[in-house]
């Protein structure tokens, strides 16, 4: 049986990687999806906590994650494809013309 | 009661999201059927909220600790359903944002009622992501290139916050074994380093939402781009949202131990109010000016969270009402001002008080009262905010708060001083719309009379913010 502790550092490793990603990537489109992984990270950490408490609550957590993440994937990727579609490039810092 | 009856009102404005769906898809005038059938949600909503809140009821425990109904959380509801019936009003017979603008509204206010009621992390994240799905949406709604970048930056700022807070949330599971705010407040007497960082992620995603200083930076870009009417939803609705489930979660889950974040909330507190109000100062677009307004005054509202005590949840929570009431009047004035433009700025402004004396007299009204004039709500507000941090014994926020005032009230008399400038003459007149005269006339009338006789609402509140430390 895997520990509990490995467990929980993979997906600290995880969040790590994709807060990374978040802040240094300039594709809007990385950059959601690195935001992701940090859900999913969270995801994997109350699945293992559950297993440590023996308790449901964290495992209806993670699907809560899961369900919710997609419906904000479906909004995510229309909002991303709507601005590709005015500027057809997809780099933050064009994007962002507003500054102050 | 029923946990039917003690829910009513957001079961009504569940209802009432489909309704305004099917209210879309007929034949006619769709939008205008969607906006009466909203406006009718949210209204009904909030005369059930405030019939529940008269019976004064003892704190139901519902759905296994996951909803804690209390005056509280009502007095929240009645606050958030307020932000939702100026959005829509603001917004009445706009077609340019979409059929779907009435719909979203509804959700993301649904979202920030579940925000008041939360009792346990699974409500919470909930209630977050239900403000929060329907605002990324909202803010792109402008066909511009300004609204899909709001958009694009909320999104992902959003998602970021919310992998923060979920991250959190994950380690405060694992460090406590429970989800339940209550189960909390009796474990956590010990501080184990996962708890350590499990508070602090959380706090962090929190004070995203709220935009406190150093994770500020969404806030201005995001309220320029976004449409008047949801900037107004987001600047009262959102902050009303993530200020109460701050509260509820601090003092509910971790009030025996305030040594583990009440300093770090005060030095924030300072720290948002000083560097709010002092960015506000060079603002030439008026709804920019009004998000950095918005960043000082979630200082002002952690001032109070941050004294931990029952002055400073009291005035904190009194604090909302004044603020939103100046937001509604303030975005009231630049949607008429604003006309069939995107945005307004300082120049726009100018000769208001000659060509509309009256629409300039309120503007200076709920300019005073962001600024906190006496005679105001924001006086009454501040008054007692300052007096919860010196009752609290923490001087240092007192000042900060004082410093923050002074400064926020250069930036607040720009626009009025830009009022008194000669007009030019190119620009069209600004227009009264009904639904934008009935939002300044009830923020005016707020306004003024919680500066002039705010006991009623004083009483209100602290009925409603006393079962902490009593639970």
């Amino acid at each position: 049986m895997i520990p509990v502790n490995w467990v929980v550092a993979l997906a600290a490793i995880i969040f790590a990687i994709g807060a990374i990603g978040v802040m240094t990537r300039r594709n809007p489109l990385i950059m959601f999806m690195s935001a992701e992984m940090m859900w999913n990270a969270a995801a994997l950490a109350f699945i293992a906590f559950a297993r440590q408490w023996h308790s449901m609550s964290g495992q209806v957590m993670a699907f809560l994650i899961v369900g919710t993440a997609a419906a904000e994937v479906g909004i995510g990727l229309a909002i991303i494809v709507t601005v590709y579609h005015r500027r057809h490039r997809l780099d933050i810092d064009e994007i962002s013309g507003m500054k102050g | 009661m029923s946990s039917m009856h003690l829910m009513l009102p957001e079961y009504l404005l569940a209802g009432f999201v489909l309704l305004t769906l099917v209210g879309n898809m007929v034949v006619g005038d769709r939008v205008r059927v969607a906006s009466w059938l909203g406006l009718i949600g949210l209204l009904s909503s909030f005369v059930v909220s405030a019939s529940i809140w008269s019976v004064s009821l003892k704190p139901a425990v519902l759905l296994n600790g996951g909803v804690v109904v209390d005056n509280y959380s009502l007095l929240v509801n009645l606050f958030v359903l307020l932000a939702g019936i100026g959005a829509i009003l603001l917004g009445w017979g706009e077609t340019r944002w979409g059929q779907e603008f009435v719909a979203l509204v509804l959700v993301s206010v649904l979202g920030m009622m579940i925000l008041g009621l939360a009792g346990n992390t699974i409500v919470l994240f909930l209630g977050i992501e239900v403000l929060s799905l329907p605002l990324y949406i909202l803010a792109a709604s402008e066909h511009t290139a300004a609204g899909g970048e709001a958009g694009l930056k909320y999104l992902l700022l959003g998602a970021f916050s919310s992998g923060i807070l979920l991250f959190g949330l994950a380690l405060l599971y694992g460090a406590l074994g429970s989800l339940s705010f209550i189960n909390f407040a009796s474990l956590t007497n010990v501080g184990t380093p996962m708890m350590w960082a499990g508070l602090s992620l959380t706090l962090v995603g929190i004070f995203f939402k709220l935009g406190i200083v150093p994770f500020h930076m969404w806030v201005p870009d995001v309220y320029e781009g976004s449409p008047s009417a949801v900037t107004q939803l987001m600047a009262f609705g959102t902050k009303v949202g993530a200020a109460a489930i701050l509260l509820r979660f601090l003092d509910f889950g971790f009030y025996l131990s305030p040594q583990w974040w009440g300093p770090a909330l005060g030095y924030l507190a300072v720290l948002t109010m000083i560097v709010g109000n002092l960015l506000a100062l060079p603002q030439t677009d008026l709804k920019r000016l009004l998000g950095y307004s918005g960043i000082g005054h979630a200082g002002f509202l952690l001032v109070g969270v941050a004294t931990h005590s029952l002055d400073g949840a009291r005035a904190m929570l009194f604090y909302l009402l004044p603020y939103g009431f100046a937001v509604l009047g303030a975005f009231a004035v630049l949607i008429f001002v604003a006309g069939n433009q995107d945005s307004v700025t300082l120049s726009d402004l100018k000769g208001l008080a000659s060509r509309r004396p009256l629409m300039a007299a309120f503007f200076i009204i709920v300019m005073l009262s962001f600024a906190g004039i006496p005679l105001t709500g924001g006086f009454v507000g501040k008054f007692y905010l300052l007096q919860a941090a010196l009752f609290a014994n923490q001087p240092g926020l007192a000042i900060g708060l004082v410093v923050g005032t002074l400064l926020g009230l250069g930036a607040y008399l720009r626009p009025v001083q830009a009022l008194f400038s000669p007009a030019d003459e190119s620009r069209p007149v600004p227009q009264w719309t009904v639904g934008g005269a009935i939002v300044l006339a009830v923020a005016i009338i707020g306004t003024i009379g919680l500066g002039v006789y705010p006991t009623p609402i004083v009483h209100m509140v602290n009925q409603s913010a006393n079962f902490f430390w009593l639970h």
